[in-house]
């Protein structure tokens, strides 16, 4: 099971390029003994080479994540931004598209984050959702709207 | 007619999204009449994979090198649900093109 609380959440942050917010994420799951010191810089170079900017119904999302060998325990850590940060698409590194929710996943089994991924699919497809989320201004907002995307997920292992 | 269709499914881990991706291919075609088996593999994989010959398109979340024997297909609307329609197209027009 992933942790995630309010203090995994980075409200209305102001970045000006996707580096900048991938590296604040990082220290505060790091800060926090989640994830080990390789984490950012894995995250990071991942990004360049597999891009994580998703489509999504009017607020566009983007998942960020690294190999599950850099986690110590499982958790996720969410950006609101102020303005959109520019991500490149995943599945189309030519193409940006401008953020406004960053998801960064520190999953430590494989099996864990398939399941995350699919309530989280789920949520990309939920315009009110994901508004009500990019629009919150408290982060317990933030919290409530995701913490049952979060929790849904049935871990095996 | 061909109706069992072998796929190579790719993400960055070869693990996540492929598996996704693979698991709503099968669900959606199935409706189709189509049986489709699946290989999750990471891109650095892909054109040993695509030159084994046995498989007949590929489903990609993280791009594949360009020039390969079978068809690719962008699988990432399909995987968020944004453009399921426009996916499931191009994989019906590359299925009909090798029953052609």
């Amino acid at each position: 099971m992933s942790t995630f609380d309010e203090d995994l959440i980075l409200l209305g942050a102001e970045a000006e390029q996707a580096e900048d917010i991938l590296s604040r994420l990082a220290a505060l799951l790091h800060s926090r003994g989640y994830v080990k010191d390789s984490f950012r810089d894995a995250v990071v170079e991942r990004e360049k080479l597999h891009p994580t900017g998703l489509p999504s119904e009017g607020v566009y999302v983007a998942i960020p994540h690294a190999d599950p060998v850099h986690v110590n325990q499982s958790a996720i850590a969410v950006a609101t931004l102020k303005e959109p940060v520019s991500f490149s698409m995943m599945g189309s590194p030519d193409v940006t598209v401008g953020v406004k929710i960053v998801v960064m996943l520190a999953i430590h089994k494989p099996e864990e984050h398939l399941q995350l991924l699919r309530n989280f699919m789920k949520l990309f497809q939920d315009k009110e959702l994901l508004l009500g989320i990019s629009e919150a201004t408290t982060r317990q907002r933030v919290y409530e709207l995701l913490g049952g995307v979060v929790s849904a997920q049935t871990v095996t292992k | 007619m061909k109706t069992t269709f072998n796929v190579l499914t790719v993400c960055g881990s070869g693990t996540v999204s492929s598996t996704m991706v693979a698991e709503k291919l099968k669900e959606a075609l199935a409706e189709k009449g189509y049986k489709i088996t699946t290989t999750e593999v990471k891109p650095q994989q892909v054109e040993s994979y695509a030159e084994m010959g046995s498989y007949d398109f590929i489903a990609y979340t993280t791009p594949v090198p360009e020039n390969l024997s079978i068809p690719a297909i962008n699988a990432v609307g399909f995987l968020t649900g944004f453009d399921e329609e426009g996916f499931l197209e191009e994989v019906l027009k590359v299925i009909e093109q090798i029953n052609a």
